[in-house]
């Protein structure tokens, strides 16, 4: 274990030292919050400004609407009945996307009507619907009864029905925490293939160069290549890490700078509400964080990032074990630096098959397939991820214990396989490599 | 110090050594020779444990072989090979730790021998920017860095200039003066000459020879003298009766000569001797040895031959 040790550190230090690994620890981050940022930025939200009319001949709304201005749709007024046929066709109205009928009708039948010449988005329709309602609200509170708004807003409690459907009464087929799954898993594969590869170049390099017959007149081939393993695996490992701390600082920047609507409107059963305008604010901050990004909502509330990083260096340090085991005994098998590369490309397809098991399993969480896919260490670690984010029932939680087992034993067993062919392939030199000598070599002594 | 018993490997059906005894005993320099292919490399790599015989075994100062034994023994394989892009520092420590040695004693034990062959400058340098002879060098004391006990060199002298060959061969006669056993496989028969006292060689896998050089040469001799002498060729020709045959002759400039002489029937040094004086100035005359390389030659063929037949 000593040499393995020994071995494990020169395997780390070279790595850590490398440009490529600072630059991949440093752009790789940055990468990832770039896109986060873009998607929060820009991900929900339509690129037009919509300009709604409002036609309130009873002056209802007394030309308010909200206490804050929204960035994505500007109000105006009108005290006057208008045609549909007038506002689609008329001049002076051509500059409106959308129109909203108030009348006394609205308020009996609690039924209104909004007409637009473009079919706006999903936000923006519940945008809408939202803040013309609330505003329907206050006049209502107002006219019927004696409460302040403020007593009204502690009064009114929001509730959230979910709609499920009951053939799929978990939602994971739809649900978006899936995607967080999957894109986990995709950074695991996306480790296994740097760092594998890095492995089997590294180990046929050696093996081109002949250092690899001074190491072995002082350490067994077996802690050579777990020696090997280790190393890369912990620079890996230190990768993530550095990659984690950046992206959680990064997001909590981002939280408290550039989207702070949204911590607010998180806080807002602790913070101090002293005044009415103050509440309808915040009332307001948080329906337009609550729908103000989906991928907002999703990266900042949804997830359950604990398990999920728990999970993912679970993950990630099995499906390296099992993955860079294979790629060890295909380096060490190699007769030349270039011989290994008609191996490399089914191993790389391999691992591409992990990636799309993730998706499949996202896409068809109950089917019998994926409960394969789930257990099989090829494609565990994406599936898992996916399984996860999109939540266990109470009682499944034993089938992530043994996926954990499966993994770790099919690992250890690679391990062995590929540690005997390594054994016998290290010092094979000049061959062409072909399927046969992996069985041969697994066989031999 | 090394006994090696009934050494048997094969390759699938390639056997690469058949039945393989010999042993090394302690302070002696011991050159393992034979052609390419011969199995040396496989009985190197069996003694490092890097490959495992289907038969026999070793033992170390009278011990069956371990793993343990392993840090006892310095390696220098014929394919030399280094990480490029270590400081020769930090590779020092790496292949000083492997071996049992701490930091500290690695470092000490590599400023001694960088200070040693004057070359304490390349310490902080990559193996990458040194030249192929000086990694050479650098690989020589890597291999002796935790002072083995047994020195396993295979091809030691490739790639050298013929100085770094004198300072390896003054330090593998330093490192015997100590003690340390060194085993020594090359194709170079005049090193073996020079330098080692006993040699095995091996063809095909079998030993065909073992014993010391100066014996080995001496069993092969042919009974040849040669003659070195000043003055006339014509006179010295005719000089010799028919008791000698001439075999070789050789010209040094300045009527000064060299000759082989094969004697016939009873023909002796002291005829020889009585037959020259008068015609030619003598210089010297002894008796022909073969050299390393015709007893290898000769060895190999007879090898060849009896397999024929």
């Amino acid at each position: 274990m000593r040499n393995s040790w020994i071995i494990a550190l020169r395997e780390w230090s070279e790595r850590i030292g490398s440009r490529t690994f600072i630059l991949f620890s440093i752009l790789g981050p940055i990468t990832v919050l770039t896109v986060l940022y873009m998607l929060f930025a820009y991900g929900g939200k339509t690129a037009t400004r919509w300009n709604v009319l409002i036609t309130d001949p009873t002056n209802l709304m007394e030309g308010k609407i909200m206490a804050q201005k929204d960035s994505m749709i500007h109000y105006s007024f009108a005290d006057d009945y208008i045609e549909v046929e007038e506002f689609a066709n008329a001049k002076r109205y051509q500059n409106y996307d959308a129109m909203v009928e108030v009348n006394e009708k609205v308020l009996s039948n609690k039924t209104g009507f909004v007409f637009y010449r473009q079919l706006p988005s999903k936000v923006l329709e519940k945008k809408v619907q939202y803040q013309v309602e609330r505003r329907l609200e206050e006049v209502l509170v107002k006219q019927f009864t004696s409460l302040s708004l403020l007593d009204f807003k502690k009064i009114k409690q929001p509730l959230n029905l979910s709609f499920r459907n009951v053939y799929d009464p978990h939602d994971e087929s739809q649900d978006k925490r899936a995607w967080v799954g999957l894109f986990f898993g995709l950074v695991i594969f996306i480790f296994i293939a740097l760092f594998a590869m890095s492995l089997l170049r590294s180990t046929s390099r050696e093996k081109s160069n002949r250092i690899v017959e001074v190491l072995l007149g002082s350490v067994r081939p077996m802690q050579l290549m777990f020696g090997k393993i280790l190393g890369i695996g912990m620079a890996a490992l230190f990768q993530f890490s550095i990659w984690l701390v950046t992206i959680t600082i990064g997001l909590l920047v981002m939280r408290t700078t550039l989207f702070p609507d949204y911590l607010q409107s998180n806080l807002n059963q602790s913070v101090q509400i002293d005044s009415q305008v103050r509440a309808t604010n915040d009332i307001e901050l948080a329906f337009t964080s609550f729908e103000y990004n989906e991928f907002v909502d999703l990266v900042f509330d949804r997830v359950q990032f604990t398990p999920m990083v728990l999970a993912f260096i679970l993950c990630l340090i099995g499906g390296y074990l099992f993955y860079s085991s294979l790629f060890s005994a295909v380096g060490a098998s190699v007769g030349s630096e270039s011989d290994g590369q008609q191996f490399v490309i089914p191993l790389i397809l391999l691992l591409c098959f992990g990636v799309y098991a993730g998706y499949f399993a996202m896409e068809n969480p109950e089917a019998p397939l994926t409960t394969w896919l789930y257990y099989l260490p090829f494609t565990a670690p994406s599936v898992v991820m996916v399984k996860l984010s999109q939540g266990f029932l109470p009682g499944q939680a034993y089938s992530l214990i043994l996926v954990g087992l499966i993994l770790l034993i099919s690992s250890l067993l690679m391990l062995w396989i590929s540690g005997r062919i390594y054994k016998n392939g290290i010092l094979k030199f000049g061959h062409r490599l072909k399927l046969g000598h992996f069985f041969k070599w697994t066989k031999n002594n | 110090m090394l006994e090696i018993s009934n050494l048997t490997k094969s390759y699938g059906r390639h056997l690469a050594l058949k039945d393989v005894s010999f042993h090394l005993e302690e302070g002696e320099i011991f050159g393992l020779l034979g052609p390419n292919g011969a199995g040396k490399s496989t009985l190197i790599r069996i003694v490092n444990q890097i490959l495992d015989q289907n038969s026999g075994h070793i033992k170390f100062k009278g011990d069956l072989f371990r793993r343990e034994h392993l840090k006892n023994i310095g390696y220098l394989p014929e394919e030399r090979g280094l990480y490029r892009e270590m400081t020769v520092e930090n590779h020092g420590i790496f292949l000083g730790r492997l071996r049992g040695m701490n930091a500290t004693e690695s470092r000490k034990a590599l400023d001694y021998w960088l200070e040693r062959f004057d070359i304490l400058s390349w310490k902080k340098k990559r193996i990458e920017e040194l030249s192929k002879g000086m990694a050479q060098k650098i690989q020589f004391i890597f291999t002796v860095l935790h002072e083995p006990k047994l020195i396993i060199l295979d091809e030691p002298f490739s790639g050298f200039d013929p100085l770094n060959v004198e300072l390896i061969k003054a330090e593998i006669q330093s490192m015997k003066a100590q003690g340390r056993t060194i085993m020594l496989s090359t194709h170079n028969m005049y090193s073996v000459e020079e330098i080692c006292d006993r040699a095995l060689l091996l063809n095909q896998g079998t030993k065909i020879l073992e014993g010391r050089v100066t014996e080995l040469r001496d069993e092969h001799k042919t009974g040849q003298y040669t003659v070195r002498f000043e003055g006339n060729m014509i006179g010295f020709v005719n000089a010799l009766w028919s008791g000698f045959e001439i075999m070789e002759t050789r010209e040094f400039g300045n009527n000064r000569f060299e000759a082989d002489l094969a004697m016939r029937g009873d023909s002796s040094i002291d005829n020889l001797m009585s037959v020259l004086i008068g015609h030619v100035k003598v210089e010297a005359i002894f008796e022909k040895l073969p050299g390393m390389q015709e007893v290898f030659i000769q060895a190999i063929q007879a090898a060849q031959n009896a397999e024929v037949a």
